[in-house]
C-alpha cells in the first residue's frame, strides 16, 4: 500500500519478495507425495539399540533445555528412530555405550590407516560442531521440532561413525 | 552480522540435508524461505499471477527432484532462481525468445543505473512489464535481483554481448516510456 505512493530511482529498491496472493505450500505438497520416494541413504551399519540410544541423549538434552525433563537417571523416554520403532531407554544406558566407544577410539584409530584415520576425525569434528550449533539454536527456540530432528540425526550420525570405527578395528575392514 | 549470515547458511544447508533423505517438512521450510523471492521473480517474468504460480510451483518440484544435484556450497537462492527461469523459459516455448543482439551494442555503464528523477514503484513496476520479454528478463535479473552479466546470460542461456545489449535496450526503453509518462 505504501509501496504504491513510494518513489525510486534505482531498480536495486524495488522489493525482491513478492508474497503469492496465495499459499501454494499444499497443492505442492500433494505434488510431491506423488513424486517417486526419495532413497534413504543412511547406511546400516548401527546397531538398534545405538540408534535409539543417539536419539535418547537428544531427548534428554532438549528436555534439560526447556526444563521438562527430571532427574536424567528417573526418565524413560519413548524414542521414534527410523526403522527402530519406539523403545524405552534410560539415559545412563546411552551415556555408558558412548563413553565405552570414546573411550576405545583411540585404540581402535590408531589400528587404522592414516587416511582412515583423517576421515574419522573429520566426520567426528564436523558433526560435533553441528551438534553444537544445533544446540545454540534450541536454546533460542526450545519448541522447533525441526531443529529437534536434526538434533536427532546428528546423534545418530556420531553414532554411526563410532560403530563402524569399532566394526572396522574388529574385523580389519576399511571404512 | 556476519555471523548471523554464516548461521543462516549453516542452517540452510542442514535443512538441504534432510530434504535430499526424503524430509518433506523440511523442504517446506526452504519453500517458505524463498518462495518470496521466486514467486516474485515468476511474477516479474510473466507478468501473470496465475501463470507465476504455476510456475512457482513446477521450480520447487524441480527443485526438489535435484537437490541431489545441489552444492551446498553455492547459494540455494541463486540455484532457486536459475530452476525458476528456466521453468518459465520454458513456458514461453520460446514465443518470445531473447533476440541475438549484435555484441558491439553492448557499451554499458556499469555503475549502478539510476532514474533522473523518483518514480513510484507502481508506475515503474507496470514500465517494467511493458517491456519486451528478452530485454525484461534480462533487466529484472540484473537491475532487481542483482545478478552479473555472466550469470544472466548462464540463466537466460544467452550470450554475455546479448546479455548486455538487451539491458542497454531495457534501460533505454524504460527511460524513454517514463519520460513520456511523466510528460503526458
Amino acid at each position: 500500500m505504501s509501496d504504491e505512493q513510494a518513489k525510486i530511482t534505482s531498480l536495486r529498491e524495488l522489493p525482491q519478495e513478492i508474497a503469492p496472493p496465495r499459499d501454494l505450500w499444499p497443492q505442492l505438497e500433494a505434488r510431491l507425495a506423488a513424486e517417486p520416494r526419495r532413497a534413504h541413504r543412511l547406511r546400516d551399519i548401527v546397531s538398534r539399540p545405538l540408534v535409539a540410544a543417539g536419539a535418547l541423549i537428544f531427548a534428554v538434552a532438549v528436555g534439560i533445555g526447556i526444563g521438562r525433563l527430571g532427574s536424567p537417571s528417573h526418565t524413560t523416554v519413548m524414542v521414534p528412530g527410523a526403522g527402530v520403532g519406539a523403545m524405552n531407554l534410560t539415559p545412563t544406558a546411552y551415556a555408558r555405550d558412548r563413553a565405552a566407544l570414546l573411550a576405545a577410539l583411540p585404540a581402535q584409530l590408531a589400528a587404522l590407516p592414516p587416511e582412515s584415520r583423517a576421515k574419522v576425525a573429520a566426520s567426528l569434528a564436523t558433526i560435533q560442531k553441528s551438534i553444537k550449533d544445533i544446540q545454540a539454536a534450541l536454546g533460542r527456540e526450545p519448541g522447533n521440532a525441526l531443529l529437534q530432528g536434526l538434533l536427532v540425526d546428528s546423534y545418530q550420525d556420531e553414532m554411526r561413525v563410532l560403530t563402524s570405527v569399532q566394526e572396522a578395528a574388529a574385523t580389519g575392514r576399511e571404512i | 552480522m556476519l555471523e548471523a549470515r554464516s548461521e543462516q547458511i549453516d542452517w540452510e544447508a542442514a535443512l538441504v540435508q534432510r530434504a535430499r533423505s526424503g524430509d518433506v517438512r523440511a523442504f517446506e521450510r526452504l519453500y517458505r524461505e524463498h518462495i518470496g523471492r521466486v514467486y516474485g521473480l515468476c511474477l516479474r517474468l510473466t507478468r501473470d499471477e496465475a501463470s507465476a504460480q504455476d510456475c512457482a510451483q513446477e521450480a520447487f518440484i524441480n527443485a526438489w527432484r535435484a537437490l541431489e544435484r545441489f552444492e551446498t556450497r553455492s547459494s540455494l537462492a541463486t540455484w532457486l532462481h536459475r530452476i525458476a527461469v528456466n521453468v518459465v523459459l520454458a513456458k514461453r516455448r520460446r514465443r518470445s525468445a531473447l533476440v541475438e543482439l549484435p555484441e558491439e551494442a553492448a557499451e554499458l555503464d556499469e555503475s549502478e543505473w539510476t532514474l533522473d528523477t523518483p518514480v513510484e514503484v507502481s508506475e515503474i513496476e507496470a514500465a517494467i512489464g511493458e517491456l519486451p520479454p528478452g530485454a525484461r528478463d534480462v533487466l529484472v535479473l540484473s537491475g532487481i535481483y542483482g545478478y552479473g552479466h555472466a550469470e544472466v546470460a548462464r540463466m537466460l542461456g544467452v550470450a554475455e554481448g546479448t546479455c548486455k545489449a538487451q539491458l542497454h535496450r531495457a534501460r533505454a526503453l524504460l527511460r524513454a516510456k517514463l519520460s513520456l509518462e511523466d510528460a503526458s
